[in-house]
């Protein structure tokens, strides 16, 4: 029982790092362009079908090379993005044309996908397979990969914005654009740039659940919304917090299956987000608004 | 004097569209030929009952629903369920749809709308997908994936609606009066303040309204509406499953509204045709139509932001101007001579 429980704590924590850069990558393009990318999902589907379908499967290129030719790809594309629908929608009359947009862009992307791809799901054999066990626990080796990865990904996106002048002005455009355009800088470059690294972040959310879930159009629907959700319930907006809110998701809604039927376990991260607008709706880092 | 003649037009272009646009609405049955058309007809018109409630949060008050489907999946249920294992009427369904309307409403309303924010945006989308995960998985009430069969059509006093075209009027009847309560709304108090507060709620909240209860009323009246056009849906289509709510229909409905233009309830009837119908006309471009759609929409997002059908509008008029124009330039060449 103890092994058992164990288990579903690190295999919530690993998943719970995936919310976690779900959370961190919607928050930067939240943080620079005050908007919402409802298209984030498709954008891990797309990363995902780029290095399994097309670098891996189809090219055959070895994985790091494949790697940095997915991160590129899907940072151009990103950049793209920006440039197409966040800088001409983002100052409209009312910001549903953005987030419009944004999904219009999801439904575009998951259409071609099925087009280019097919719409049979696939994986990559041996790719991040196998266990360790410790004790009497068995854990996948996917998960500990998650988790150094993620954590190497979140350090190195905060020594990044301390420390780089690119990182700094982000920082900058995220407390107040029009102050920091003033000060020269490029909002509308600052914004290309950030959607660039968050869809970079997407990739590697995409590359690191392909053992998880195989490659399906269906891949991010689910880590997406509750992505959503662990930025809200660790603070919204704010970087660390989204990290905080997606492992508390994760561990709980793992522990949830010991109590709830496990089909009802993707509704416990929904319910986490009523409660916490309710009750504390800055969630656990953010400051009160 | 002048401006009472003036009103006096009005009121009479009024009375003029609105009985233009009543006949066309009673002939279009006899003009449509297939069945199938109808059918179109029909959805659109269901859909209509949906944007026109939408209108009120995302349009006037302009906060991003994006869970239309959860509400109109629950509206569909509540009456299903009732008839089929109950057998209770489908009219007492639809009061059992308005109730849940006003659950959803206050439940989704109050922990989301009292904060400023995208909160909204996020609760709705989660709550879409709940309501479908339940459905799709509370078996014993709901069937599961394979949905609820045989689901009776509407009847009064005897007569069936059980064609298209009875359907289609029996619907355009509840649109007429959706209509109708929504013009109503959006003239009285509340509607003026749901218009002030797209434009400036820091304005309003110093004048003494309470934006948050206002914020929450027009997401009520928003849950309503789609919970009635869930009901009606339900009893149309005679079969409901959880895979046709998804957060594609909840987008769709969003589409409508902006692509008919943000605050206007002629707008939204022709945003819920465009969006119905067009993908139907694109279908003879098979496996391409759904992007070819998308990419239509997005673009028209784009460069008419203010709904294709206002675009449009105004291009006649400046064509209409600039003839006059002309036609006053040689009207007075001609004088001259």
């Amino acid at each position: 029982m103890a092994a058992t429980i164990i288990q579903y704590i690190i295999s919530g924590i690993a998943i719970g790092f995936i919310y976690a850069l779900v959370g961190i990558e919607y928050t930067l393009v939240w943080n620079s362009s005050g908007l919402l990318n409802f298209s984030h999902d498709r954008l891990i589907t797309l990363g995902a079908y780029i290095f399994a379908g097309t670098m891996i499967i189809k090219l055959n290129i070895n994985y790091p090379i494949a790697i940095f030719l997915t991160f590129l790809s899907m940072g151009i594309l990103g950049a793209l993005i920006a440039q197409g629908i966040f800088n001409p929608l983002r100052n409209m009359r009312s910001n549903i044309f953005a987030v419009m947009g944004t999904m219009l862009l999801g439904r575009i992307i998951a259409e071609l996908i099925r087009l280019i791809w097919g719409p049979v799901p696939f994986t990559l054999p041996g790719f991040m397979t196998g266990t360790v066990s410790i004790g009497s626990a068995q854990i996948s080796k996917a998960n500990i990969i998650i988790m150094i990865v993620s954590i190497l990904v979140a350090v190195s996106l905060q020594l990044f914005m301390t420390f780089t002048k690119i990182g700094k002005a982000m920082r900058c455009v995220a407390q107040n654009k029009r102050a920091s355009s003033l000060m020269g800088i490029n909002v509308t470059q600052n914004i290309c740039i950030t959607t660039g690294i968050s869809a970079i972040i997407c990739t590697i959310i995409a590359i690191l659940v392909i053992p998880l879930f195989n490659v399906t159009t269906t891949l991010a629907a689910s880590i997406g919304l509750k992505g959503f959700s662990a930025g809200v319930i660790g603070g919204f907006g704010y970087l660390p917090g989204a990290i905080v809110g997606g492992l508390f998701i994760g561990v709980v809604e793992n522990l949830s299956v010991l109590f709830l039927p496990a089909v009802y376990k993707d509704v416990v991260s929904f319910v986490l987000l009523i409660v916490f607008l309710v009750v504390r709706p800055s969630g656990f880092l953010g400051k009160r608004a | 004097m002048e401006k009472k003649s003036n009103t006096m037009n009005n009121k009479k272009r009024n009375i003029i569209l609105i009985c233009t646009a009543a006949a066309v609405v009673l002939i279009l049955p006899w003009i449509l030929t297939t069945d199938y058309q109808i059918m179109v007809m029909n959805k659109v018109l269901i859909y209509t009952v949906v944007v026109l409630g939408l209108n009120f949060i995302t349009g006037l008050t302009g906060q991003m629903n994006l869970g239309t489907a959860g509400m109109f999946a629950l509206g569909a249920y509540a009456t299903a369920v009732a008839a089929t294992s109950y057998g209770i009427s489908p009219w007492i369904g639809l009061v059992l749809a308005i109730v849940m309307g006003l659950l959803v409403g206050r439940g989704l309303g109050y922990p989301s709308l009292r904060l400023k924010g995208v909160y909204l945006a996020l609760t709705t989308i989660g709550f879409s997908e709940v309501v479908r995960l339940v459905a799709a998985n509370w078996v014993s009430v709901t069937g599961g994936t394979t949905g609820i069969r045989n689901i009776p059509y509407y009847s009064l006093a005897g007569y069936v609606f059980d064609t298209q075209t009875k359907m289609y009027y029996l619907f355009a009847v509840f649109v007429a009066f959706g209509i109708f309560c929504a013009y109503r709304l959006a003239d009285s108090k509340w509607g003026r303040i749901f218009k002030s507060l797209r434009d400036n709620a820091d304005a309003v909240e110093m004048s003494g309204v309470n934006i948050a209860s206002c914020k929450i009323l027009a997401f009520t009246v928003c849950a309503i509406y789609g919970c009635i056009a869930g009901a009606l849906y339900a009893h149309f289509m005679g079969y409901i499953n959880p895979s046709s709510f998804t957060i594609d229909l909840s987008t769709n409905f969003v589409i409508m509204l902006m692509v008919g233009g943000l605050g206007s309830v002629v707008g939204n009837i022709f945003g819920a045709a465009v969006v119905t119908i067009l993908p139907e006309i694109l279908r003879v471009f098979e496996n391409y139509y759904q992007l070819i759609f998308c990419t239509i929409v997005l673009v028209g997002a784009i460069f008419f932001p203010e709904g294709w059908m206002f675009a449009g509008i105004k291009v006649i008029r400046k064509m209409v101007k600039k003839l006059r124009k002309r036609e006053h330039i040689t009207g007075e060449m001609g004088g001259g001579e």
